[in-house]
């Protein structure tokens, strides 16, 4: 079975000097530091097929999702999780109608349903007394845990998270790191998690099975 | 030489992109609601309803003013000056043709161009720099179904409604003229009754699709467009005077052919 995440040379800069390749093996936690000129923000959308200048080839599923049609990416982006920075929470909407709004395009379940699992969701990203706040009403920690709770809707196998743990404590970013790793396996965790960050706290970072950082142009592993 | 008539030829290719991409944006919008889940068509259903009240029912008493003034300055010089060389009759074909067919769906359409599409622009502009739309896209939301299908559907249903009650409002106003300056309520009804027909009805209806398709997609598309924050404000009053040649421009056309 392919890895769920494959990068091949994949340029992040314009001048041509970070170039990454890299794979992310089923149930396990991978983590790539680097500064921001270093294009290591772009990762995540390249492997959804968002971005798509890069020179090189992101394998999602072992699938190229940019080359798939604009309809079937959509679909396809639904088998991976995905926290871009910053959360990109929909302000006009409050925390569960966000969580709940891929659930509505993507899935075939009843309205009542639907608000259920959301129900459950919430609670588990301790948010069942935030449900009804806008993100604008929500604290850092709020905004942050849901745009998780949106990112595990559909239950993925795998986890993109773009600078995921900014603006917030040790203590919750871990405990939304497990979240997105979604319990642990035999093979390790259930769920295999993709970060990208600027910098993490070494506390954070022991966390990950596999650690890299950006230094030189070149994506060097970290012991 | 070469140089003005390489930014001339820059120029224009650039305009002629724009227009292929904008075209492309309305057939992949109407592409988007045809493949719309059920589950979708319920969350598109519920925006497109929120997008109507702000679009329809919030313009209803600046359509009411504007309407009422205008028709009822036209008919009042109208009656006036016609009745000097006995031609009242003409009231009838000057409220059917001047106001019914050509000035109200075009007051009607700038009106909410300028007051919907701003809004359109600048809402979509900011969900583009907020990251939302990526976000969307990468949790397989397709932007074109939540953001720009009930925009653009709103914008139809609303500018149709609209024109139609410019029209009436306008007849009403123009009974009151009329009856100021001396003319019966039975004859003002005659006379504009009598030019009235049901095409103008259909005709001003097809207007309204026309233009509210425009409002819908243009300020849709030139708010997706923003990458940064002072993007906004740009994309904003681009969508509008786009809007506004593109109302004159089909209202134009639609003398041309359809008329």
């Amino acid at each position: 079975m392919s890895a769920p995440l494959a990068f091949a040379d994949v340029v992040l800069d314009g001048s041509r000097t970070t170039t990454v390749a890299l794979t992310v093996p089923s149930h396990r936690a991978v983590l790539v530091v680097g500064e921001a000129a270093t294009g290591i923000d772009r990762l995540g959308a390249i492997a959804l097929g968002l971005d798509t200048d890069h020179g090189g080839e992101a394998l999602l599923f072992g699938e190229r999702v940019a080359a798939l049609s604009r309809r079937a990416a959509l679909a396809f982006r639904r088998q991976a999780g995905y926290v871009p920075e910053g959360d990109g929470l929909l302000q006009n909407l409050s925390l569960a109608e966000n969580i709940a709004l891929p659930l509505r395009f993507g899935s075939p379940l009843t309205p009542r349903e639907i608000q259920g699992r959301v129900r459950v969701i919430l609670g588990a990203f301790r948010l069942a007394g935030a449900g009804e706040l806008r993100p604008s009403e929500a604290d850092d920690e709020q905004r942050r845990r849901a745009a998780f709770a949106r990112a595990m809707v559909f239950d993925p196998s795998l986890v993109i998270l773009d600078q995921p743990f900014d603006g917030i404590g040790i203590g919750a970013a871990a405990e939304l790191l497990d979240l997105a790793r979604g319990g642990e396996t035999a093979d390790g965790a259930r769920r295999a998690v993709f970060v990208t960050a600027k910098a993490l706290p070494d506390r954070l970072r022991s966390r990950f099975e596999e650690r890299y950082r950006v230094t030189g142009g070149k994506l060097r592993a970290e012991s | 030489m070469i140089g003005p008539i390489a930014a001339l030829g820059r120029g224009v290719a650039r305009r002629v992109t724009r227009t292929g991409a904008l075209a492309r944006f309305f057939v992949r919008t109407v592409g988007a609601g045809v493949t719309l889940s059920p589950g979708g068509r319920r969350v598109v259903r519920r925006v497109m309803v929120n997008q109507v009240w702000f679009t329809a029912l919030q313009a209803v008493p600046i359509i009411i003013v504007l309407a009422g003034i205008l028709s009822f300055l036209v008919i009042s010089q109208t009656v006036r000056e016609l009745g000097r060389v006995n031609a009242t009759d003409m009231i009838g074909t000057l409220m059917v043709v001047a106001i019914v067919r050509e000035l109200g769906p075009m007051l009607t359409a700038i009106v909410v161009a300028g007051r919907s599409g701003t809004a359109i622009a600048a809402e979509l502009g900011t969900n583009s720099v907020m990251g939302e739309i990526r976000a969307l896209e990468g949790t397989g939301i397709d932007p074109l179904q939540y953001l720009v299908l009930p925009r653009f559907v709103a914008a139809i249903v609303s500018v149709a409604g609209l024109i139609l009650l410019f029209d009436c409002v306008a007849v009403v106003a123009g009974l009151a003229a009329a009856v100021m300056n001396g003319m019966s309520s039975a004859r003002y009804f005659d006379i504009v009754l009598r030019s009235l027909s049901l095409s103008d009805v259909w005709l001003t209806l097809a207007k309204g699709v026309v233009f509210g398709t425009v409002i819908g997609v243009v300020p849709s598309f030139h708010g997706l467009g923003v990458r940064r924050a002072t993007g906004v404000p740009i994309a904003s009053s681009e969508a509008v005077i786009v809007s506004i040649i593109l109302i004159f421009i089909f209202s134009a056309l639609f003398v041309a052919v359809v008329q």
